[in-house]
């Protein structure tokens, strides 16, 4: 079974004949309105989430610059304002951005053709979830029409159902549908992970980004639906005036704590799962070398997936609830420490005795784990009882949150993103100019948030509008430090782009990759694979070889089957 | 197991202070409590954060509890924090690649079980130790001893109101020094949450349950300022920390800690002080303090706020129409809806000799007591009731502020002469 026509060099120094590539498949809007090729919905996610992220990215800076001094600071931007501001920037991070960065965008792209699958396994479903995606994006965009909302993300009751901005209703729905769209893609990735292995993949044999996308999926699935119930709970108790959440109705309000928090509590898993999928994909690739413990990162995404689902309760250790319930809560939260460290620790294990390349990727992959480790490090503070009454609602938690959610999800996702960018677009973005990006991205993130952490420790709030005057030094280089990473975001931005127009050729492996994906050529073809492809260890990097007259890597296909046995 | 429990803590604690030590900074917050909030300092003057690096200013019997685990935690997040960073750094230099040609490494291992298991149980060992830290701390924090001084807590969209046992109410939060105070806790509205840095004590406060939260604070602050709409250095912060809408950042108040006799003198004073202001003087001196609770909304220099400011209002549906006093007895104020609203297009509707109200102050009694009745257009029904909570005297005094609403400054002092 060594039949992979695709990665046939090319005669590169010769015009390139035209190889058949999705991009160019077919032509004209409806080519791509209509598409069902996993390829193209990804790349149209990946284009909706970025966009996304540019409009929560400017609330971001809004807030930030509002911060600058105590009271009002932006001239017109009164509480009412700011409110809406930080409610806006929470929402669309998490329900836009962040929730469907990785799985959506860079998932849909690669997961079936690391799996060496023609497409995903509903492809229908797959453009349906997009469209979703897109109806949820507009009703939250429609919200602001209606008077914004202003309730925060978690749209706590009863504040979120009796505040007269009439934006909830809209966005609430929004953010229901965009529930859908989710538990769709997530459908669609366990059925294609359990249906459409070619011969020879077997479980053990799948890159680690594929178990991750995996338990990402089983959350998706089996959480998102409460937050569906829930969120029609609220808007039937804000129309319908039927008493749920609000005691003046005889309802409770902690209930909807409890609802909110047993799905967005695993959320925070969907978004930092998959990112760990790719971080070990990168770390082994880029070092060249085999990832260390396998069967340990694989399990601990499984073990973090399920113990996501039973720790919601440490989002309200103040919140009232029997201190019995916190002590369970607070026992239960630290177990999920373990598995994360375990990936950790594995990932630094994969750089010894590696070869490892000095580059973009590399760089946000290593960022990743510095980041990540702060952020862990932290969750510690928070998950302890005595320690988390005095942090809670505080700018530590946002810190905190902010070095898992960002520093370690979305530096993933754009970790990945340059990872396949040449994948994808069949583009070499400038090297020099990707780490000049890093750079500032992640100086700036470290110094906007670190010095949140101080801000929280000494007790300042969290959605505060006006604060006290003693605060505001670390206000300052917080803000500054948002400048410095919005200015690396642009950055990134530009290059990426300019990469499209005039970026060198990109080969089918350029890192030296040893998953499917890279055995393909860059861009992939339509059908991903001409033939079955023949599946070996997937960190096995014995076999790749540097290839001058190609450009990049390619596989040594006579010394596949003489590879060692599996992990 | 609770041997076992203490053994493990002990253990942590005293490695935890060795390296403290170690490192010359054994953590002052825990042992000494800060001076910086104890004395008083001018009025006016920016206060220091306190403290150190990571904590406030360490002042109830709880906070050392608190602040050794936070220590402790902390501590050992430098060591796995540095430690992870310089393997980091070391690994990566060490074995970079030089050119394109990989060095292939075959011979590196993929997995190595002990080493493995060992960073699964170390880890584990390690984060129960934490956890049995918070849960001894946290039982303290959740267990009022019987024989606390139980203050009544009530929050409100935007204001808090602190009521002692002797009847007397106060804005801010007065405690008597060396001794547990335990805060019975509701919410008029919707959810908020009190939180007192410097005593490391939180706890929601939630409609339709009652909430508790207790501390004792030893060192006194020294008195309550005269003037509580000037800005002071002393005193703790008291912060809401659960968002609760537009004014949610001014829903702040402070903690003033008095030992023993001035304590119950104040409470004494605090008390009677309504009725012991003379009549005459009863706006003058008694409206400028009960405002404290409505500045959060209401100005009096014509700013619109979430509701109607008290003085010239210059902007929106009123603007122009005089002052609060002004738009009622004129009747001027537009009305669009509210619970007693019958069609009605202005305030002159209702109010008179046979209609809703007989007399302007009628109106103003109802709509502090019951809002939302009547809403000016323009603004929701936003205001919290102060049923039970400001006396009919209270109420007068505040009707009293209104009708003289001139001989006031912006921030709601007295400046105007006495009526004659």
């Amino acid at each position: 079974m060594t039949t992979l026509d695709a990665t046939s060099p090319n005669p590169s120094n010769a015009p390139a004949p035209p190889v058949d590539n999705y991009l160019t498949f077919t032509r004209g809007f409806l080519s791509w309105a209509l598409t069902l090729d996993h390829k193209r919905i990804g790349l149209m996610y990946l284009v909706a989430v970025l966009g996304s992220f540019l409009v929560g990215g400017i609330f971001a800076l809004l807030v930030r610059t509002e911060l600058l001094t105590p009271g009002a600071t932006i001239p017109g931007v009164d509480a009412e304002v700011y409110n809406q501001f930080f409610t806006l920037h929470g929402a669309i991070m998490v329900f836009l951005v962040i929730i469907p960065s990785i799985p959506a965008a860079l998932g849909n792209f690669v997961l079936p053709i690391m799996l060496g699958a023609k497409d995903v396994a509903f492809p229908r479903l797959n453009l349906g979830s997009f469209y979703l995606w897109i109806i949820g994006a507009v009703l939250a965009v429609l919200s602001l029409a209606y008077g914004g909302f202003d309730t925060g993300w978690t749209f706590y009751t009863p504040y979120s159902t009796t505040t007269s901005t009439g934006g909830v209703i809209p966005v609430v729905t929004g953010v229901f549908i965009l529930g859908f769209s989710s538990i769709f893609t997530g459908l669609n990735f366990v059925v294609t992970i359990h249906k459409l292995r070619p011969p020879g993949m077997t479980w053990f044999r799948m890159p680690l980004l594929l178990w991750a996308l995996y338990a990402t999926a089983l959350i998706q699935v089996l959480a998102t639906p409460v937050l569906g119930i829930t969120l029609l709970m609220l808007i039937v108790e804000r129309v319908f005036q039927i008493g749920l959440f609000d005691p003046a109705m005889g309802g409770d309000p902690v209930l909807f704590q409890h609802f909110f928090w047993f799905y967005s509590h695993p959320a925070v898993y969907i978004m930092i799962l998959p990112a760990m999928g790719i971080i070990s994909e990168i770390i082994s690739v880029h070092a060249h070398r085999h990832i260390f413990g396998y069967r340990f990162i694989a399990f601990s995404s499984v073990a973090i997936a399920i113990f996501s689902f039973l720790v919601w309760g440490h989002h309200m250790f103040t919140s009232g609830q029997s201190p019995l319930m916190n002590v369970v809560f607070s026992l239960i939260t630290f177990s999920v420490a373990i598995p994360s460290a375990i990936k950790v620790f594995n990932w630094m294990a994969t750089l010894y005795r590696g070869s490892i390349s000095i580059n973009t990727p590399m760089l946000y992959g290593l960022g990743f784990i510095f980041l990540f480790t702060i952020g862990g490090l932290t969750g510690l503070h928070l998950g302890t009882l005595n320690t988390d009454i005095h942090l809670h609602d505080t700018y530590f938690v946002v810190a905190h949150f902010h070095y898992v959610m960002m520093g370690s999800a979305l530096i993933a996702m754009i970790g990945g993103l340059h990872h396949w960018w040449p994948k994808m677009v069949g583009r070499m973005y400038n090297e020099k100019w990707g780490i000049i990006g890093f750079a500032l991205v992640f100086i700036g993130f470290n110094v906007t948030f670190f010095t949140q952490f101080m801000l929280g420790s000494h007790g300042m709030p969290r959605r505060y509008y006006n604060y006290q005057p003693e605060f505001q030094i670390y206000h300052v280089i917080s803000t500054i430090g948002s400048y410095i990473m919005a200015a690396g975001f642009f950055w990134t931005l530009y290059y990426l782009v300019q990469s499209l127009f005039s970026g060198a050729k990109a080969p089918s492996n350029p890192w030296g990759g040893r998953s499917l994906e890279w055995q393909c050529t860059s861009p992939p073809p339509h059908d991903n694979f001409k033939t079955t492809p023949s599946v070996g260890d997937c960190y096995d990097f014995s076999v790749v070889k540097w290839d001058e007259e190609e450009g990049g890597y390619v596989v040594d296909r006579s010394q596949v089957d003489k590879q060692r046995p599996d992990h | 197991m609770t041997d076992l429990t203490s053994t493990v803590v002990d253990i942590l604690s005293s490695t935890m202070l060795a390296m403290q030590d170690a490192a010359g900074t054994a953590a002052p917050a825990m042992q000494e409590p800060a001076a910086a909030t104890t004395t008083a300092a001018p009025a006016g003057q920016v206060r220091e954060l306190g403290g150190d690096f990571w904590m406030p200013p360490a002042a109830s019997t709880l906070a050392p509890a608190t602040d050794f685990a936070f220590h402790a935690i902390t501590w050992l997040s430098y060591v796995f924090f540095f430690g992870i960073t310089f393997a980091l750094i070391y690994l990566t230099v060490k074995f970079r690649q030089r050119g394109t040609e990989v060095k292939y490494d075959a011979g590196a291992p993929v997995h190595n079980t002990p080493l493995e298991v060992g960073w699964t149980v170390i880890p584990l060992l390690l984060v129960i130790a934490i956890f049995f830290m918070g849960f001894k701390g946290f039982l303290d924090l959740s267990t009022p001893p019987k024989d606390a001084y139980e203050i009544n807590v009530t929050a409100a969209q935007w204001s808090w109101s602190f009521k002692y046992p002797n009847g007397a109410t106060s804005n801010d939060l007065v405690v008597p020094a060396g001794q547990p105070v335990k805060l019975v806790m509701r919410s008029n509205d919707v959810l908020h949450s009190l939180y007192i840095p410097d005593f490391r004590v939180k706890k929601d406060v939630v409609p339709g349950r009652y909430s508790y939260l207790w501390f004792q604070a030893d060192e006194p602050t020294g008195m309550v300022p005269e003037d509580q709409s000037a800005d002071t250095v002393v005193g703790h912060y008291l912060f809401c920390t659960e968002y609760c809408g537009k004014d949610h950042s001014n829903m702040n108040r402070k903690v003033f800690v008095l030992n023993e006799t001035e304590f119950k003198e104040w409470e004494e004073t605090q008390a009677r002080w309504l009725d012991e202001v003379p009549d005459e003087e009863l706006y003058s001196i008694a409206g400028p303090k009960l405002f404290l609770r409505c500045s959060n909304c209401h100005s009096i220099d014509g700013t619109a706020g979430t509701g109607p400011s008290w003085g010239d209002q210059t902007s929106g549906s009123i603007a122009g129409l005089g002052t609060l006093w002004e738009r009622v007895t004129s009747g001027v104020s537009p009305i669009d809806g509210g619970t007693r609203d019958d069609g009605g297009s202005t305030l002159a509707d209702y109010i008179g000799p046979g209609k809703l109200y007989e007399t302007p102050e009628d109106y103003l009694r109802e709509s502090i007591y019951n809002p939302g009745g009547l809403l000016i257009s323009g603004y929701g029904p936003n205001m919290p009731h102060f049923r039970g909570q400001l006396s009919d005297r209270a109420v007068d005094a505040l009707i009293g502020m209104i009708k003289n609403i001139d001989q006031f400054d912006a921030k709601g002092r007295f400046i105007g002469n006495a009526p004659d």
